[in-house]
Parts: C-alpha cells; sequence; structure tokens
C-alpha cells in the first residue's frame, strides 16, 4: 500500500485519494484553440504543478503542488480556500 | 561438451566479434536520426537500412541501448488485442518475432506458452467474449475457455482466488509467447550496425531545430547534427521530445513496476493474466517468476521502484498461488509508460515536416517492436504514413477519432 505525507491530513493511504489530474483553468479566449488539443492534450513533463485531489472519506476536494519528478506533496489546500501561493 | 566449445578452447584468438562498431565521432550529417535506441528504434534504423536502403542513419540515446522500457517490461507478446486496428498491427508483430531470431542470427529464446486472461465476473467475461470474437474475425487464435481448461494448463491455480473473486473463466490465446527483451535490442542493434547504421550511446538529445515546420537538425550533448528526417521513439521522455518541436500530446507518463523472484523448479508452463487482480505471471527459461502489476497511481517521472508495488502483487499473487509464499523476491524496478487516453499507441507523421513520433506505448510497446520498426521505417522512407498505422496517428485526437482498446490492456489502469 502506497502512502501519502498529506499536508492537512497527516499520513494516509494512497488509495483513499482520486487524483483528477492537472488544475488547468479555461484559458480567456478560447480562439485559435482546437477542441480536440483542448480535451485531450497534456503538459506531462517533470515539474512542479498544482493538482485536483480528491479524499473520498471526508469527501473533500484539495489543491495539491505537487513535483511530478520527486513524487513530494509542497502544499494542498482545501478547495474553494485561497491558495498558498 | 560440444566440439565448438572445445575447439574455441585451443584457438589463440578468443575476442568475439563486438555487436556493434560505431565511429567515436558524430558526424555532421545524416539522413535520419532515429532518438532512442530502444528495441523500437532499433529495428526502425534496421528495417530503414536492409529494406529502404537509408543506411546512412544514426541512433542516439542518453543511456545505453535497450535500457529504457526495452529492458524493463515483462516481455510478453501476444494480439488478442479488441479494435480491428489493433488486432492488425499486432497480429503482424507476432509474425514477424516468430522468425526474428532466424533474421537476426541470434536466439532471443522466443517461446509460445498460450496466454490466459482470467475473467472474475461477469462482465469481464463479457470482454472476452467480444475479443474472441473480434481475434477469431482477423484469423487471431483466441478463445473463451472454462475453469476447467485453465486447471489443465496450469493445476496450482487456485480457481477460488482464496474466496473472494472465483475465476470463472478466461481469454485464452495459445499464440501468447515471451521473449528475451535483452536479445532483441541487441540483435536489432548488431543486424543494423552491419548494414552501415551509427549507434551513439550518451548521446543525450537537448534540442531539435526546426525551421518552417521543417526539421533541420538536432542539438546534442556532443555538438549539432543536420538532418532533415527525426523519429522519437523515446518513452518515457515523450512529452519532453515533443515540446522541443513545439507540439503537444495527450501522453501522460506512468510508472510501470515489474519484478522477478528467485529462480525455481519449472511448474508454470504459460502466461496467466489477471485484470480484476492487476496482475500478470509467466515463467522465465532461467526459472523465475516475472509478475508486474498495475500503473502507480499518479503521473510521475521516476523510474524509481517501491516496496508498496511488492507488498500489494505479493497479496494478490498468494491469492491465486498460496504456495509461492516462501518464494523470495530478487529483483524490482520501474519503467515510465507514456499513456495515451485509448490505450493505442501514437505513431507516424506530424505537423512537424520531417519530425515523426513512434510513442504512446504505454504498457504494450515490446510486443510491438518488430512490426513498429517496421512501419516506421515505411513511413520515414516514404515520408507517408504505412496503411497499419494511419489509425494511430496524432492528428486522430484532435479529429475525435480515438481507438479505444482499453478493454484489452492486461493491466489494470
Amino acid at each position: 500500500m502506497k502512502y501519502v505525507d498529506f499536508p492537512n491530513l497527516g499520513r494516509r493511504p494512497a488509495s483513499e485519494f482520486i487524483v483528477a489530474g492537472v488544475v488547468d483553468p479555461e484559458p480567456a479566449e478560447l480562439d485559435g484553440i482546437s477542441p480536440g488539443a483542448w480535451v485531450f492534450d497534456r503538459q506531462s513533463l517533470p515539474m512542479q504543478r498544482l493538482e485536483w485531489w480528491y479524499h473520498t472519506p471526508s469527501q473533500l476536494w484539495f489543491t495539491v503542488k505537487r513535483d511530478t519528478a520527486s513524487d513530494e506533496i509542497l502544499n494542498a489546500t482545501l478547495a474553494g480556500e485561497k491558495t498558498g501561493d | 561438451m560440444s566440439i565448438r566449445l572445445l575447439k574455441y578452447a585451443f584457438i589463440e584468438d578468443h575476442a568475439e566479434p563486438r555487436f556493434f562498431n560505431t565511429p567515436a565521432d558524430l558526424k555532421d550529417a545524416y539522413d535520419v536520426v532515429i532518438i532512442g535506441a530502444g528495441g523500437h528504434g532499433l529495428a526502425t534504423a534496421y528495417y530503414l537500412a536492409t529494406e529502404h536502403g537509408i543506411s546512412n542513419v544514426a541512433v542516439l540515446d542518453q543511456s545505453y541501448i535497450g535500457g529504457g522500457n526495452t529492458g524493463r517490461n515483462t516481455t510478453i507478446v501476444r494480439s488478442n488485442y479488441l479494435t480491428p486496428e489493433g488486432v492488425k498491427f499486432y497480429d503482424a508483430s507476432v509474425g514477424l518475432f516468430k522468425s526474428l531470431s532466424e533474421e537476426l542470427d541470434l536466439n532471443i529464446f522466443y517461446s509460445e506458452r498460450g496466454h490466459f486472461t482470467l475473467a472474475h465476473s461477469d462482465a469481464t467475461l463479457r470482454t472476452a467474449r467480444w475479443r474472441a470474437e473480434v481475434n477469431k474475425h482477423y484469423g487471431v487464435d483466441s478463445e473463451v475457455v472454462g475453469p476447467d481448461d485453465i486447471l489443465k494448463a496450469c493445476p496450482d491455480i487456485r480457481i477460488d482466488c482464496g474466496g473472494n473473486h472465483e475465476i470463472l473463466g478466461a481469454l485464452y490465446h495459445a499464440p501468447g509467447a515471451v521473449a528475451r527483451h535483452d536479445a532483441v535490442a541487441w540483435g536489432y542493434a548488431r543486424r543494423a550496425s552491419q548494414a552501415g547504421v551509427e549507434i551513439h550511446q550518451h548521446t543525450k538529445v537537448t534540442g531539435i531545430d526546426v525551421v518552417a515546420d521543417r526539421v533541420v537538425g538536432v542539438t546534442t550533448s556532443r555538438g549539432k547534427i543536420r538532418a532533415n528526417q527525426v523519429i522519437s521513439a523515446v518513452a518515457g521522455f515523450t512529452p519532453t521530445v515533443l515540446s522541443m518541436v513545439g507540439l503537444t500530446s495527450p501522453i501522460e507518463i506512468f510508472p510501470l513496476q515489474a519484478c522477478v523472484t528467485e529462480p525455481i523448479k519449472p511448474w508454470l508452463d504459460t502466461i496467466i493474466v489477471s485484470g480484476s487482480l492487476h496482475l500478470y505471471v509467466s515463467q522465465s527459461s532461467r526459472g523465475e517468476m516475472v509478475m508486474g502489476a498495475s500503473l502507480d497511481p499518479m503521473e510521475l517521472h521516476s523510474k524509481r521502484s517501491t516496496f508498496e508495488f511488492v507488498s500489494n502483487l505479493s497479496d494478490q499473487m498468494l491469492d491465486m498461488f498460496p504456495f509461492l509464499s516462501q518464494i523470495k523476491v530478487n529483483r524490482q524496478w520501474a519503467g515510465m509508460a507514456d499513456m495515451t487516453p485509448d490505450f493505442a499507441p501514437v505513431m507516424g507523421t506530424t505537423p512537424i515536416e520531417g519530425f515523426y513520433i513512434d510513442a504512446g506505448w504505454g504498457t504494450w510497446g515490446f510486443k510491438a517492436t518488430p512490426i513498429s520498426g517496421k512501419t516506421m521505417a515505411a513511413t520515414v522512407a516514404n515520408r507517408r504514413d504505412h496503411e497499419l498505422i494511419t489509425g494511430f496517428n496524432l492528428s486522430r485526437f484532435g479529429d475525435y477519432q480515438l481507438v479505444g482498446e482499453k478493454g484489452a490492456a492486461a493491466i489494470g489502469h
């Protein structure tokens, strides 16, 4: 079982979470962006990025800043609250 | 002792010829540059040189040959896919694999074992029937079998799986095989090198030079090279290479882990796969149990292997084969799988002229090594997609023409 050191919840089994992808706000200008690219394309590079995480037991959504090269969680914010950075 | 070995002992000159000889220095220009010296890249180079007369080719790798996913998979070859595109493509690959030892003059230990994809629920059994029908339609040997047939082929399996997820049946694919993956890479490397291809290891591509949407060369850690045709065959590094030419793709990188146990007496003739238990296992010719599980749960650019993986896998293995509880795990490792949303590869031409992609091989790349080399070579030589791979072009996502292969993926996702 993989465990995740989650800032707000402590050490939890990874299976309690659903990682729902990168926080990717709709661009202000949609002209010039093909719908297919908008639906499917990803930036899957080793980097620090903001992701949506859902914690199933508590039914809470978080935005999590994670390093996709080291798997380190840098911070987590309850969805709806102001982000830490 | 064989006569050959005896003669060998008495000769003076013991040096075996090297598998490939590549000049120390890079040339200024090549007709084709292939990024990634794994099975796919080397096979592409081999078929370019032997079938299309293009031998002024450089294969570059940031590390050593076959050190990426070519050497990290669980060596299973099969063609019981779900979509017509997939079945035709992988069946052609199995055909090439069967004669590959002769073609490469190197024993790749291709061993047909039969391949059981276990069904633990009615829903899985339904998909198995669907796959069997599609397979039969395209002439691929595939059928749904019951628990008795599974027990006959593998008497040691526990059909009730500890009582939680009884095995109801399986999709049986007789041509399912295993092969020595390193031999495939090295065999292609030797043959390509004999045909004039240069293989440069420890040569990292740091940039691709594009002028007016045309490839003109690559920048490497050892200097610049001019080339009008560049192929990316880099598995887990695909998004990085694509970003060098300003392209995006739906590919996401997830680690896939595997392990082998200490060698034990041969007891498992077949390949056993269970999508529900996230497990696939075969026994190597050395007697090791070669085992893999599902992808790690989140995107990660790392080849680090974890204890969690082995403990999860063992848990599932012991449900099916409790007598393995005393067997020690010898080695474990991880590879970076480039996953696509439809579980089909991304191959062929791209919007950048002269830039070709062989990617999106996720967890199903090794079995496609010969055919992807052959079709990519034809694509590069003719500057248009080979007929077997037109359905796998990068443009399918923008056109909403996805291939939908998830039902035939061996492992849970």
